[in-house]
């Protein structure tokens, strides 16, 4: 009974702690001026809070301080906006109770199954621990893999401290939390009614649960915050956005930050969904402006961290002199062994199965807009992306490809959902137009 | 208006059977009771085993224990888990690799060849042994002479990394132990396969081989260690 109460209090506590500072800057969460809908708030203010956790951990501040400077800011902002909170007109959100309920069902099958993967028992776990225990961002020299990101690890550690600081578990209820809501927030860019939405959702949750994804592996977080960028990216391309871009500029470089150090190769697939970004948009000289730097910012900054910190490579994973090591019949081989894996992966994962065709189907059919030639530069961009990896890999392909392989194609598929809307929102107009079109004939 | 209510009762009802879907799938209702009934210890040891696979449970048995202010060192003889040393690790303690924990501990090590084509390979795998201790042949015949230079090796694209070679020039008998005695690390090997390729042999000499058995020296010897705690294969040593 106390694990079931503790996850319930660790839910709230998410939920409370997520309220900040979007939602409770504003008076209303409903506010009509604002094109963000509540979960668009609930991704901004997580994007906000882990990147001030990612400063924190960096800086080696004690996560205890920042515990209680969210805490206290939050119900300093709950006191001071509670006189504008109109008691009578406060309505249940219904529609935000599904991924609630969604979030603990998911919470205990965590509870029950608490096994680690490979990777989290010999990697991601010590790096958890490093933090829970207080220990610095140097201490992470000690372990195997240092070059390996922490920030998915120190997100871990933080929930799992607070507020219960008991069950390890408990920390994984945020990467529960965030990739529910990913998923919540993609299908709100789809034209249908509400019903419609969590209908889409649920099967999504569906189709892409499974208890290996929240083993303790980082996956998932790129999984769910590339599916966040992926929605936030998908507001460029809408009229009704136009004004709030250079908002939307920002927040998609909060998120690419986080994907940078979440996982090694978060770095490409950031910068990928940034240049597609960039390629894609016919943007203004500032924004233009905004994008580069920040992404430069990003970059000097991995840079810097890495080099002030003294991070060495794994001499294992990284061996230059036969990284590099151009020999034309091995690469052949490599490429031999890649093409077999990556197709007999593609078809063990529902998502590909799904949007890959729709994506040829709608390049095909509809005149090509520039939210599909998005999609479709970083679908490429993603192929060379995992080929590359493998053939400049000093280990042996094989071997490293049946161990990651399935990982890496699972880390950006979310992206792919995309079609999906380009297809049901271009569907769902053509028909209502048809509809319109016989009703102004009956009415002539 | 009765169509549009009956359209979104049957979404409710849609939404609803989806929920009730992904709980069965999942087996959601007998996990929650699970969790009521089982405390969080018992079923990390049912996960991952009391003295198989990762240990968990005698490990986290003697930390308790033995209230350990120091990280022991973990060895764990199972090649298809990880060390475990995770589940007692603590940041806030020095390593003291005097204190060792041997988990599921084999008496013998050894490695089994079968033939194929013109040489032999095994998929067995190693992670603590300090050599070759001895070679045994199974033979189809009592004995047989073996006159030939015998070479022990992994590949890594088509590269050869030789453990050991050396000329063998002796009368075999079927399961004769014949020592080697070389000290090596290379053997230790989780992820691929081990091949030994006899020079010159003909393929119906090769047919003659039953196969190979390598055996191998521990790392971690139990005779040359003091057990303190003891559970089937698993020890508690200094």
């Amino acid at each position: 009974m106390t694990e079931i109460i503790n996850i319930i209090i660790q839910i709230l506590f998410l939920l409370f702690i997520f309220s900040f500072p979007i939602i409770l800057l504003e008076t209303n969460t409903e506010s009509k001026n604002s094109p963000f809908s509540l979960i668009d708030k609930l991704s901004i203010n997580i994007i906000f809070i882990i990147n001030i956790l990612f400063f924190t951990s960096i800086l080696n501040i004690n996560s205890k301080y920042i515990f209680y400077l969210f805490v206290i800011l939050t119900i300093l902002l709950y006191f001071f906006n509670f006189r504008k909170f109109n008691l009578k007109n406060i309505k249940i959100n219904y529609y935000f109770l599904i991924p609630l309920s969604f979030v603990f069902l998911i919470a205990i099958d965590i509870a029950h199954e608490l096994y680690f993967e490979w990777d989290t028992q010999v990697h991601w776990y010590l790096k958890a621990l490093n933090f829970f225990q207080d220990q610095k961002f140097d201490n992470l020299k000690s372990f195997d893999v240092a070059e390996h990101p922490h920030l998915g690890a120190y997100i871990w550690s933080f929930f799992w401290k607070f507020p219960l600081n008991s069950f390890e578990y408990l920390g994984r209820i945020t990467y529960v939390f965030i990739y529910v809501l990913s998923i919540f927030s993609i299908t709100e860019c789809l034209k249908v009614r509400a019903y419609e939405k969590i209908i889409f959702a649920v099967l999504l949750i569906s189709l892409t649960y499974t208890y290996e994804i929240f083993s303790g592996l980082q996956d998932v977080l790129l999984f769910s915050l590339i599916l966040i960028t992926a929605k936030f990216s998908y507001y460029f391309f809408e009229k009704k956005f136009v004004l709030n871009h250079l908002q939307l500029i920002i927040i998609l470089l909060g998120t690419a930050n986080i994907i940078c150090w979440v996982k090694n190769e978060g770095i490409f697939y950031a910068f990928f969904l940034l240049f597609c970004f960039f390629i894609t948009n016919n943007l203004i000289l500032k924004n233009k402006i905004a994008l580069i730097t920040g992404s430069l910012i990003i970059i000097f900054l991995r840079i810097f961290i890495f080099n002030f910190y003294n991070t060495e490579l794994n001499p294992g994973y990284f061996q230059f002199d036969r990284t590099l090591n151009f020999e034309f019949l091995l690469i052949l081989e490599k490429i031999k062994t890649i093409t077999f894996y990556l197709i007999i992966y593609l078809t063990q994962n529902p998502i590909y199965l799904l949007t890959i065709p729709i994506l040829i189907y709608i390049s095909f059919k509809y005149p090509q807009k520039n939210i599909t030639k998005f999609v479709i530069y970083f679908l490429i961009l993603n192929f060379f992306f995992i080929y590359f990896t493998y053939i400049f890999m000093s280990t042996e392909t094989e071997l490293l490809v049946r161990s990651s392989m399935k990982r890496l194609i699972f880390q950006t598929s979310g992206f792919y959902f995309l079609a999906i809307i380009i297809l049901i929102n271009n569907y769902a107009q053509l028909f209502n137009n048809k509809l319109l079109y016989k009703h102004k004939i009956r009415k002539y | 208006m009765f169509a549009k209510n009956l359209k979104k009762n049957l979404a409710v009802l849609i939404i609803g059977l989806l929920i009730l879907s992904f709980i069965y799938n999942h087996n959601l209702f007998r996990k929650l009771y699970n969790i009521f009934i089982i405390n969080y210890e018992t079923r990390l040891t049912e996960k991952y085993g009391y003295c198989f696979r990762e240990s968990v449970g005698f490990l986290r048995m003697l930390k308790k224990k033995y209230k350990f202010n120091f990280n022991p060192l973990i060895i764990n003889y199972d090649d298809s888990v990880t060390s475990s040393g995770w589940s007692i690790y603590d940041n806030l303690n020095q390593t003291d690799n005097s204190h060792k924990i041997l988990l599921n501990y084999t008496k013998n090590l050894s490695l089994r060849f079968k033939p194929l084509n013109k040489i032999f390979y095994s998929n067995d795998t190693v992670r603590h042994s300090n050599g070759i201790s001895n070679i045994v042949f199974d033979l189809k015949d009592k004995h047989r002479i073996i006159n030939f230079k015998i070479k022990i090796y992994r590949k890594t694209y088509n590269k050869e990394n030789i453990i050991y070679e050396e000329n063998f020039q002796k009368l075999v008998q079927n399961n004769q132990i014949i020592p080697i005695e070389f000290k090596t690390k290379k053997i230790n090997s989780i992820y691929k396969p081990t091949f030994i390729e006899i020079s010159y042999l003909r393929e119906d000499d090769i047919e003659k081989i039953n196969g190979i058995i390598l055996n191998l020296d521990h790392e971690y010897n139990l005779r040359d260690l003091t057990i303190i705690e003891k559970f089937n294969n698993c020890y508690y040593v200094k």
